[in-house]
């Protein structure tokens, strides 16, 4: 008897303690200091790595946008740059090489000055394959983007020059992108490959802590070239699921979250203590119709070399590389509907690969309009006339340039059926969903991409030359191959003279748009949400998240 | 002495009262007598009338639907419109319309066929590859039955959902692999059902009386065996129909069973969970609802038929 009291008292006071011990982790860890401004902001996802110069993803990228500097910076709400730790440039009269002089008086997190040495560090790791610090990354976006800088030079101290090796117009903007942000040489030393997990960069903010998965901290970095930031401290938590994410940022468990869903835009104006921003987004969502043929990059410069042959694609299919075929698909789509009921009206339709605001778009191209019966026609005339089947790649994942893309996809299925095209809807998880679209083994596939730096080159070049149709890392995932278009592209590149580059883009784009590489879908707005009391956060054209002037009030 | 003297007493009022009831129930065939069981069972007539209804849906689908589940091209405008309880309701589409504009009522109606045609298929394969692990360990014993019973415990080491999904990891999506995987998964259970009751009637006099004749083997087992052994895989068949459909849609629930535009419960449950938040309800809790009177009426079903076939539960 006695003994059975004891045992229930003692599970009883077991129990108590667990619960105490619960909600002592929960105040440990989410109450603030009193007096400290705290912003915690949900992510769709975690960071893959923090090193500005090996990461490609939106979700790494915003969290180092805080983090890190680079020689110059975007303005506020613009692709136009300004000084950030350079002061000044200087481009030569050939183009070739530029000049900076660099900020004194910068500190990197870690305590190391910032000076030409890094900032030759930062640079050289990426480039230079004999460089001790080069196999600890991918350094991806550097094929993208930087392939035609030479090399980076110090002159003294504060000086430092960038050698080109041809002419590149978008060069300026390019140089203000993550990519090319400022790294600590001795942080890099200190931590060797794991180096992306302890990012110590000049930002306004420092690092704390990552927990995978769960959340990373950073904090007000007091010794900042500017005044310090307004927050003390900015909390990146991840919460998958969009109506998770829209009731936590409801009880204030969140202050901030990105990708609401469109269709909870009306509870969210209706809703006093949020603020819905809004802007347009520099981004395009589309539907890539694989014409069949790529290249073997087999030197890995980016660029399709003569002994470089024309290679049929894994997932080549006689219909699709028919470009009367590709011109019905685009004919049996109603883009407008889809914009208007699945995007909810939160982008606007796409007729070319680029953003209507972007120098050069060309805005006398006619887009296809919803025509079920000429897709007919066209597919009669290719000798179609009872359909074929095909398979359509949905990503499982939304974006910010497609919401929801599986129910696109449906709706693609379904309008494509109304002219007897068959398709099959293939989903696969993410990451092996871009390694096989690069690939070439998708027939038709849903993807987008998002402006970085605000030059026209940075969709054209990436998304639909010849050189990028290389199997395995192709950004053409139409694998549309027309060397006219690599013509005007390369042209367009080289050339400072504006109106110039302009003409040569619109040329491409009329020639993407006849022969109906892709379905261009939509420009999505991007949206962010946060309390009401949140000031001062501006949205960049580029998605890009800075909370440097951001406040609580 | 004094017990057995009880036991035979025991005996003469059990023959007594057998007789008694016997001939009380003369003129009742078998069948009748399961009838009137059955019937005396309400929530077992419950459950068969909705399991009724759903194979009405099921084969009425395209008379009784109001809409196509999958119109082409798609009326993308009546995107997440209420149905028939407000105002805003499009007429023709009681139940409201889902992120597609497709009409709920009729892909719900077209879901019971596909529903059903999984609890079906997949207890189909259970059943047959359960029979036939079951017959071989219980009828033949020792080393034979030793090794498949420790292959089944193999199987029953892994949760069944788990398996169910690497296995149409390893064969692929769609609907048809999910019914295959299913019915893997639930093959080790029907093959322990088989194998425990194969062993109670190997046991029995008739069959003694067959190897005492010298029947084959062969011929005890089809014509004695299995016919004798089928009535708790016909309960546990029953029952395991209401998994099968709750498993076939968690597959659907997560992008591995039926493939779009597949008006599958589980699926479209998952494609529309996302719009509870911003007040579309009606889209998450029709298909939920459909699922739950499925499985409900077939667990009721699968009770009431143990009742009637379970010879220790006759009074």
């Amino acid at each position: 008897m006695n003994n059975k009291k004891v045992g229930i008292l003692t599970i009883g006071l077991c129990l108590v303690l667990i619960v105490a011990s619960f909600s002592g982790c929960v105040t440990e860890e989410e109450e603030p200091e009193p007096g400290e401004m705290v912003l915690i902001f949900g992510s769709s996802g975690d960071a893959k790595r923090l090193d500005p110069g090996d990461v490609t993803d939106g979700e790494s990228i915003q969290r180092m946008d805080n983090i890190f500097e680079s020689l110059v910076e975007y303005k506020p709400s613009s692709t136009e740059i300004q000084p950030c730790l350079a002061t000044s440039w200087d481009m030569s009269e050939d183009g070739l090489n530029i000049t900076f002089n660099l900020r004194h008086d910068v500190k990197f997190h870690d305590g190391t000055d910032f000076n030409a040495d890094s900032v030759v560090f930062s640079f050289a790791r990426q480039y230079n394959s004999s460089h001790p610090y080069h196999d600890y990354g991918e350094w991806a976006y550097w094929g993208y983007m930087f392939s035609d800088i030479d090399r980076v030079e110090k002159i003294d101290n504060y000086t430092i020059k960038i050698f080109l090796e041809r002419t590149n117009a978008a060069i300026m903007t390019s140089l203000a992108m993550f990519t090319v942000c400022m790294v600590s040489p001795a942080n890099a030393e200190q931590w060797g490959e794991d180096a992306f997990k302890h990012p110590s960069g000049t930002g306004p903010f420092k690092f704390v802590e990552w927990i995978k998965d769960d959340h990373i901290t950073l904090e007000a970095n007091d010794d900042y070239w500017r005044e310090s930031p307004k927050l003390d401290k900015l909390i990146f938590r991840v919460i998958e699921d969009p109506s998770a994410r829209l009731m936590a940022l409801q009880t204030n468990e969140i202050q901030g979250m990105e990708y609401p869903d469109p269709t909870s835009f009306d509870a969210i104006e209706a809703d006093s203590d949020l603020q819905l921003l809004t802007a347009p987004g520099m981004n395009v969502g589309y539907l890539a119709i694989n014409c069949g043929y790529g290249y073997n990059d087999s030197n890995e410069n980016g660029v399709r070399d003569p002994d470089e042959p024309w290679v049929k694609t894994l997932a080549y299919s006689e219909p699709l590389a028919n470009k009367k075929v590709r011109q019905a698909i685009n004919y049996a789509i109603d883009k407008n509907s889809i914009v208007d009921n699945l995007y909810k009206g939160t982008a606007v339709v796409a007729k070319n690969g680029m953003p209507p605001f972007m120098l050069g778009y060309n805005d006398d191209v006619e887009d296809y309009s919803y025509d079920p019966d000429m897709a007919r026609t066209l597919l009669t005339e290719a000798g179609y006339p009872n359909g074929f089947t095909s398979t359509l790649w949905v990503m499982p994942v939304s974006r910010p340039y497609m919401f929801d893309p599986p129910k696109i996809g449906e709706a693609i299925q379904s309008y494509l059926a109304a002219v007897n095209i068959t398709v099959d809807i293939y989903q696969i998880d993410w990451a092996t969903y871009l390694e096989k679209t690069e690939a070439g083994e998708h027939p038709m596939c849903l993807l987008g991409w998002t402006g970085d730096n605000g030059d026209p080159d940075n969709f054209m070049n990436v998304l639909y030359a010849e050189n990028a149709c290389s199997i395995g890392t192709a950004g053409n995932v139409a694998f549309y191959n027309n060397s006219r278009v690599q013509e005007v592209l390369s042209a367009a590149l080289q050339t400072y003279d504006t109106t110039e580059r302009a003409n040569y883009y619109e040329e491409a784009q009329m020639l993407l748009h006849e022969n109906a590489s892709h379905v261009y879908l939509a420009h999505s707005n991007q949206n962010v949400v946060f309390r009401s009391n949140v000031k001062g956060y501006v949205l960049h054209p580029t998605s890009r998240k800075f909370f440097y002037p951001v406040t609580i009030e | 002495m004094e017990s057995k003297i009880a036991t035979k007493i025991q005996e003469l009022i059990k023959r007594f009262r057998y007789n008694k009831s016997a001939k009380e129930r003369k003129r009742e065939t078998k069948t009748q007598e399961m009838i009137r069981r059955f019937r005396y069972n309400k929530s077992a007539v419950f459950g068969l009338i909705l399991i009724l209804i759903l194979v009405f849906c099921a084969i009425f689908a395209d008379v009784i639907a109001p809409n196509d589940p999958t119109p082409s091209p798609p009326e993308l405008e009546k995107s997440l419109k209420p149905g028939f309880w407000s105002e805003d309701g499009i007429e023709g589409m009681p139940l409201g319309t889902d992120m597609l504009g497709r009409c709920i009522l009729s892909r719900m109606l077209h879901g019971a066929r596909i529903s059903l045609s999984v609890g079906f298929v997949a207890v189909g394969i259970a059943v047959l590859i359960g029979i036939a692990f079951g017959i071989t360990a219980g009828y033949y014993g020792g080393w034979i039955d030793n090794i498949l019973m420790r292959i089944v415990d193999i199987m029953f080491s892994f949760p069944g959902l788990l398996l169910a999904i690497v296995i149409v990891a390893v064969i692929g999506q769609g609907l048809d692999k999910a019914m295959i995987a299913i019915g893997i998964v639930y093959s080790p259970q029907m093959a322990r059902v088989m194998r425990s009751s194969v062993l109670y009637v190997k046991e029995t006099e008739y069959i003694e009386a067959q190897r005492a004749i010298g029947s084959s083997n062969l011929r005890i087992v089809f014509r004695h065996v299995i016919p004798n052994s089928m009535a708790p895989i016909i309960v546990y068949g029953t029952l395991m129909m209401a998994t099968a459909i709750l498993d076939a849609a968690a597959l659907g629930f997560l992008g591995l069973g039926a493939q779009p535009p597949a008006p599958e419960w589980g699926a479209m449950l998952s494609d529309s969970r996302l719009y509870i938040v911003s007040g579309a309800w009606w889209a998450a809790t029709f298909p939920g609802l459909a699922i739950v009177f499925a499985v409900l009426g077939l667990n009721l079903l699968g009770d009431g038929l143990r009742d009637i076939l379970d010879p220790r539960l006759k009074t």
